[in-house]
């Protein structure tokens, strides 16, 4: 053997020798996850059966929250009771919620809550977080503003805005509503339980101005949750993006979040608009909204270049309240063009007018 | 002489196996972090999910071959997908048994004046049925096209909504898949693909066209495909995930963004694996157009594929892949360092280049030199048999590590038995059953490099999909 050959042995020897260890290692490791995973499967299981008769007392009165007798609670129990606490508040609103926060005093779920908000791991954290959220714990309200709401992983800091919201809507949404326009990462899911937390009141002022102001990002992103907001508002909103912005995402987004054809002076201007996203959006709102002056405008649509448009446009004009189905054969009839023919008869087919 | 050519090609051999197991080893850190986080959200985001119905539609695209056999059980299945808009499109891809004919009576099926469009070309539409007894049902019958890319591609045409995901017809999908594998999009706009795990339903017992119990095939082949399964998708895949450099998401469930599949053209029809071709595709498009984009994956268990049980049938198979794989890097081999090209074109690409596709070619010249230079003398017989185990204990090692991810994030297989089950396959593939893998790669090489057309292969389906 040559020197290179020998150093290449040496060096496969140790290499075997460490992968050899290493497998070892991760079929003990695997079978200690598999034994940890049984254990907390049967824990959990136990302490949803121990726990289910005081939670379900607690949901329907306040009485059994504040005075039934409470299970022993060895301290292994606690961080599946806070799972299952949280798993059932949030299904529920009102005066259940009420009651299961009584029942979280006398547990001391909030203390312990507090207690995992630090730790490392990043469900035990996720998980105090809602906790304290649902019980209001302003305690911690520095924490969840200072280190969690603008902190770069996106479950944290959303889930920090919701817990400032449910804390302390007033106070929250002064904080949270910056970060819910800047944060394109927090998912819209996310972004729309906060918006329903703080409520219309609360949120329709800077949904509407961010809408206003903001770049076309921006504004689309907020027009999506436009339903959260105060609806009187939203039409006046609609009415000024309509007349003030330019861009086409903005426009058709502002045209799918309206609900009032009052608040829609342009519509059969922007009916013939250079990009179809924003047709067929006009060609949507028309039939939810159109009268008998605008099934010309809809008509029009109907023979426009683009698949979506005409198809929107026909069943828009399929669901115009005054449009029987001898109407809508007439108008089948009358089309010339035959794309726009095609696609009435679809739309037609469709509410089993053929 | 031969002692020469030994001690000149043993660095090359060294340097090659430092880099792919290293390469893998990498993988496998990413993805174990990437699984653990996505674990650890799972709950937030089902619960934020739970009553918010802000999933975006999607429409099913099933495309369905001469599947009178399990057609009805799949569509069946398909129609009790959980997700609160969706709806399905089956293309009958010409069919010669009667797979039309018992959709249109089962589901009643009416032929229906649908305005199809043609965005992507593909063989003539026949025609397009309704159900009138779910409202979401759609059938396109259409002449055959040889392919599934064609079929899709139909099928891809008649989608209304902005998301399309494309399933086998064949395949058993797990009643949320369609939620678990929309996360993605959710999350980030930016996302035009994503893909799911798709795991070995050999085995598992299924009813009304969904797994009822999950358990390890019979079959040894079977089994050693669950354990490819776990290394493909768990730390292959979703090691590359978060680097944005996936290059494949399954054809056996993929979700797409519809704009962007259109925008690219579609599934190629002349590809052999034209799944992967499509992603690499996608990347390549959207690089050169400057756009930023995401393919992402899931790493949910969210489909279970009948895996081959006969020798022939997994030769045909791995054959066309690496045919596949070959046939996709070339087709997009501009995308190979392009300069914007970031993790892609600088890591996957060449990865998959080096390690995937010629990959073969050296494990197979690795194992004839150290039994040609240890039976001719030029290395001693205990360094051949070093340098053997030394190649069979990385494979064990990779293996063992998926097995541990598994059990890390999902552990579907519930008996300790199965686990230790799978360690012992984890240790029996790589003998013969690995080497084996290795030539009919080789020959799928050889087919990609020779430009010889593939054949299409009926395959034997195993009993555990039967009802």
């Amino acid at each position: 053997m040559q020197p290179g050959s020998d150093l290449l042995a040496t060096i496969a020897l140790w290499v075997t020798v460490v992968a050899g260890i290493t497998t070892l290692l991760l079929f003990a490791g695997t079978m200690l996850l598999r034994y940890a995973t049984n254990r907390h499967e049967r824990r959990r299981r136990s302490v949803i059966g121990t726990w289910r008769s005081t939670f379900a007392a607690a949901l329907l009165s306040a009485a059994a929250a504040r005075d039934c007798e409470l299970p022993r609670i060895a301290r292994w129990v606690r961080p599946y009771l806070l799972e299952e606490w949280n798993r059932v508040r949030s299904l529920v609103d009102g005066e259940s919620a009420a009651n299961l926060a009584a029942l979280a005093e006398r547990l001391g779920l909030e203390d312990y809550a507090r207690q995992r908000l630090h730790r490392h791991q990043l469900h035990a954290r996720l998980l105090a977080i809602q906790t304290l959220g649902y019980l209001g714990c302003s305690a911690e309200w520095d924490y969840l503003h200072d280190e969690l709401l603008g902190h770069a992983n996106t479950a944290l800091s959303a889930t920090a805005a919701l817990a400032l919201i449910q804390i302390d809507p007033g106070r929250g949404i002064a904080e949270v509503m910056p970060e819910v326009i800047q944060r394109a990462d927090w998912p819209r899911a996310a972004v729309h339980r906060i918006l329903r937390a703080a409520g219309p009141a609360l949120i329709t002022q800077p949904l509407c101005h961010a809408v206003v102001t903001g770049d076309a990002g921006t504004a689309v992103r907020m027009l999506r949750f436009a339903e959260l907001a105060q609806t009187e508002r939203i039409d006046q909103l609609v009415e000024i993006v309509l007349r003030e912005r330019e861009e086409p995402v903005v426009l058709a987004a502002a045209l799918r979040a309206s609900r009032n054809q009052a608040g829609v002076p342009r519509l059969a201007q922007l009916a013939g608009h250079a990009d179809w996203y924003v047709r067929v959006q006009a060609a949507k709102l028309l039939g939810r909204v159109g009268g008998d002056r605008d099934l010309a405008v809809l008509e029009q649509l109907l023979a426009d270049g683009e698949w979506w448009v005409r198809y929107r446009a026909a069943q828009s004009i399929v669901q115009l309240p005054f449009m029987g189905p001898n109407s809508l054969r007439r108008l089948k009839e009358r089309q010339r063009d035959r794309y726009a023919a095609d696609m009435m008869q679809q739309a037609m087919a469709e509410v089993g007018l053929a | 002489m031969g002692r020469a050519i030994l001690e000149d090609t043993q660095w090359l051999f060294l340097i090659y196996f430092i880099g792919i197991n290293v390469g893998y080893l990498s993988l496998n850190l990413i993805a174990t972090f990437s699984l653990r986080r996505h674990v650890h959200t799972a709950d937030q985001y089902e619960s934020e999910m739970a009553y918010s119905n802000l999933e975006l539609p999607i429409s099913v695209v099933a495309p369905a071959f001469n599947e009178s056999l399990s057609i009805i059980s799949s569509v069946k299945a398909l129609l009790q997908l959980e997700y609160p808009e969706y709806e399905l499109i089956i293309v009958n891809d010409g069919s010669t048994d009667d797979t039309l004919e018992k959709m249109v009576h089962e589901f009643r099926l009416r032929l229906f004046p649908e305005a199809y469009r043609d965005l992507i070309e593909t063989q003539p539409v026949r025609g397009v049925y309704r159900s009138s007894r779910y409202p979401n049902l759609r059938v396109i019958d259409k002449e055959n096209g040889g392919c599934k890319a064609d079929a899709v591609n139909a099928g891809v045409n008649a989608c209304r909504y902005p998301l399309v995901c494309v399933v086998d017809a064949d395949s058993i999908l797990q009643a949320d898949s369609l939620r678990r594998v929309v996360r993605p999009f959710l999350e980030d706009p930016r996302t035009i693909a994503t893909g799911g795990t798709v795991r070995i339903a050999n085995g598992c017992t299924v009813r009304r066209g969904f797994l009822e119990k999950i358990g390890l095939p019979k079959n040894f082949l079977a089994r050693v495909q669950v354990i490819e399964y776990l290394r493909a998708f768990l730390f292959g895949r979703m090691g590359w995930s978060p680097i944005n450099a996936l290059l494949i998401v399954s054809g056996a469930f993929g979700v797409f963004r519809k704009d962007a599949l259109i925008e690219v053209g579609g599934f190629d029809p002349n590809a052999i694996g034209e799944d992967m071709e499509l992603i690499v595709r996608m990347h390549r498009y959207m690089i050169a157009q400057r756009r930023d984009y995401r393919i992402a994956f899931v790493p949910d268990p969210v489909c279970w594929t009948d895996a081959p049980e006969s020798l022939r049938d997994l030769k045909s198979q791995r054959v066309r892949w690496q045919h596949g794989l070959g046939q996709a890097l070339f087709l997009n081999r501009s995308l190979m360092f392009h300069p914007r090209g970031g993790t892609v074109s600088w890591l996957a690409v060449p990865f998959y280049l080096l390690f995937e596709l010629l990959g073969p070619i050296l494990e197979a010249l690795g194992y004839v030199v150290i039994i040609v230079a240890g039976i001719m003398g030029w290395i001693a017989p205990d360094t051949a048999l070093l340098f053997l185990a030394l190649a069979l204990t990385l494979g064990i090692l990779l293996s063992s590590s998926a097995v541990m991810l598994e059990e890390l994030s999902f552990h579907m297989y519930p008996r300790t038995r199965d686990v230790l089950l799978l360690y012992a396959v984890a240790i029996l593939e790589n003998f013969g059953y690995r080497q084996l893998t290795v030539w009919w790669r080789l020959q799928g090489l050889v087919r990609w490099l020779s430009g010889r057309k593939h054949k299409w292969e009926t395959l034997t389906r195993s009993q555990s999909l039967t009802e």
